[in-house]
């Protein structure tokens, strides 16, 4: 069995060498830019049933920053909904035969997690200047500094090995059943790993929003939507 | 374990592309189209709070116009039945005269046909008065329903004006009508007694005339003397209805 942590090129660009996940994130961002391409080329102010979908899509995400954040969500509405609809689409292309998800490999996770947390420092220091976002680092003691320094990078590496684990595990477990059970007895536990796929999507968003809702500005809400969001961690 | 910067980089770009392109086609028009539905319904709303204010002003309106129909309905019926009720007084005083003329006119009408009934019965009375009363004489001796009146026919001649008196039988005989054929005696008797209150003899010409019941008639020719039951009778019902 190939050992999931190594990584293998499949050819070359010059000097870059493209492996299979960049190849099948470039499958997803083509397969997202022509379907959203196709699904918003005709909107209306009376919605079909697809349009209708996308409206609930998009309101959800509103809402969800919204709570979370108790600010407009319109400015982090883009991002919060790429990072959910990415892992999510990326976690179900396990679905596909022959593929491996992307976020199955840590360097897409770590991709994820660097602009999450480069969102989070360009958000903050939008919203509060870079005098105000350094001081919420001594925030509530400048004795706290090393810690709230070394939280943004542990924090960080949480999320990327939180959606490593969970999505390496389920693949890794689907292979090894597979290769000892046969074609059928998989599909539960496929099953499965589309539940987690979808937890996991969801929780990364969340996660997402209140780091740069931490960073925009600390609040109550936000703490909770964090603490809630952390529980429902697997 | 291995690391590949190489995909680091290509995956952070790629993010970031994906997240231009889901910006670009996905969550700046749903999200654009949502909120021109939200100021379409907004502005839908405004409409609709405006056309209800609207239809609000123009209901009470309507009730306003409503209200002055029926004050002025109200004020019509007022009115008509006040009309009415001086329409129906002026028709019962009418009515009432009407009644009292119609009741007079009969009361009038009755009396008038009572009075005639009355009379009619009257003249039966008078005309069955009379005719019994010919009936009864009928039954008398003839020679008492002539020769008994002789002498007050005489009377009556003698009761005439002396010019009158002169003036009989000087045209010719003097025309005598008698219930019945008069006998000769009584004819003598009649002339000898005309001749005594005349003072001179005349000239009878003697007819029977049953309708005079009993008596006798002179008819001259500027004088007539009656004396039978006939003339009697007939004032007597002269007077009978004279009386009435």
């Amino acid at each position: 069995m190939e050992n999931p942590l190594s990584l293998e090129s499949l050819f070359h660009l010059g000097p870059v060498p493209i492996t299979e996940p960049v190849l099948v994130t470039w499958a997803i961002l083509a397969l997202l830019a022509l379907g959203t391409w196709l699904a918003t080329r005709r909107l209306s102010l009376t919605p079909g049933k697809l349009q209708t979908v996308l409206e609930l899509f998009v309101t959800t995400i509103d809402a969800q920053v919204h709570d979370t954040m108790q600010r407009e969500p319109a400015r982090f509405r883009a991002l919060i909904g790429t990072i959910f609809l990415f892992v999510l689409v990326a976690n179900w292309s396990s679905l596909v035969p022959g593929i491996e998800p992307p976020t199955a490999r840590l360097e897409t996770d770590a991709a994820l997690a660097l602009i999450v947390f480069a969102a989070t420092i360009w958000y903050g220091i939008a919203a509060q200047g870079l005098r105000g976002y350094l001081a919420t680092f001594a925030e509530p003691s400048w004795v706290m500094i090393p810690l709230n320094l070394v939280e943004q990078i542990t924090r960080t590496f949480s999320l990327i090995v939180r959606l490593f684990g969970n999505v390496m595990s389920g693949v890794f477990i689907i292979a090894i059943v597979l290769s000892l059970a046969g074609l059928l007895v998989p599909i539960p536990l496929m099953a499965l790993d589309l539940l987690t796929g979808a937890v996991q999507a969801y929780i990364f968003a969340v996660l997402a929003t209140v780091f740069i809702g931490a960073a925009v500005g600390e609040q109550t809400p936000s703490a909770s939507a964090s603490s809630s969001a952390k529980e429902t961690r697997p | 374990m291995s690391f590949d910067w190489w995909t680091l980089g290509l995956q952070t770009v790629n993010l970031l592309v994906l997240l231009w392109i889901l910006s670009h086609f996905l969550f700046r028009p749903v999200s654009e189209i949502i909120a021109k539905r939200q100021a379409a319904a907004t502005d839908e709303l405004s409409h609709a709070r405006a056309a209800r204010a609207e239809a609000e002003a123009a209901r009470d309106a309507a009730q306003a116009r409503d209200a002055a129909v029926a004050a002025r309905r109200a004020e019509l019926l007022t009115g008509a039945q006040a009309e009415a009720e001086s329409a129906k007084r002026q028709m019962l005083e009418e009515a009432r005269k009407e009644v009292s003329k119609l009741r007079a006119e009969a009361q009038a009408e009755a009396q008038r046909r009572h009075a005639e009934a009355e009379r009619a019965l009257r003249d039966e009375a008078a005309d069955l008065a009379v005719d019994i009363a010919r009936r009864l004489l009928d039954r008398l001796p003839e020679t008492t329903r002539s020769s008994g009146f002789i002498d007050g026919l005489a009377q009556a001649v003698a009761a005439l004006p002396e010019q009158t008196r002169e003036g009989l039988g000087a045209e010719g005989p003097v025309p005598v009508r008698a219930a019945r054929e008069l006998s000769d005696d009584e004819t003598v008797l009649l002339k000898s007694r005309l001749a005594e209150v005349l003072g001179r003899e005349i000239a009878l010409a003697v007819t029977a005339d049953p309708s005079l019941i009993a008596g006798i008639e002179l008819d001259a020719p500027h004088a007539v003397v009656r004396n039978h039951f006939r003339a009697d009778l007939d004032r007597i019902r002269q007077e009978l209805l004279r009386h009435d």
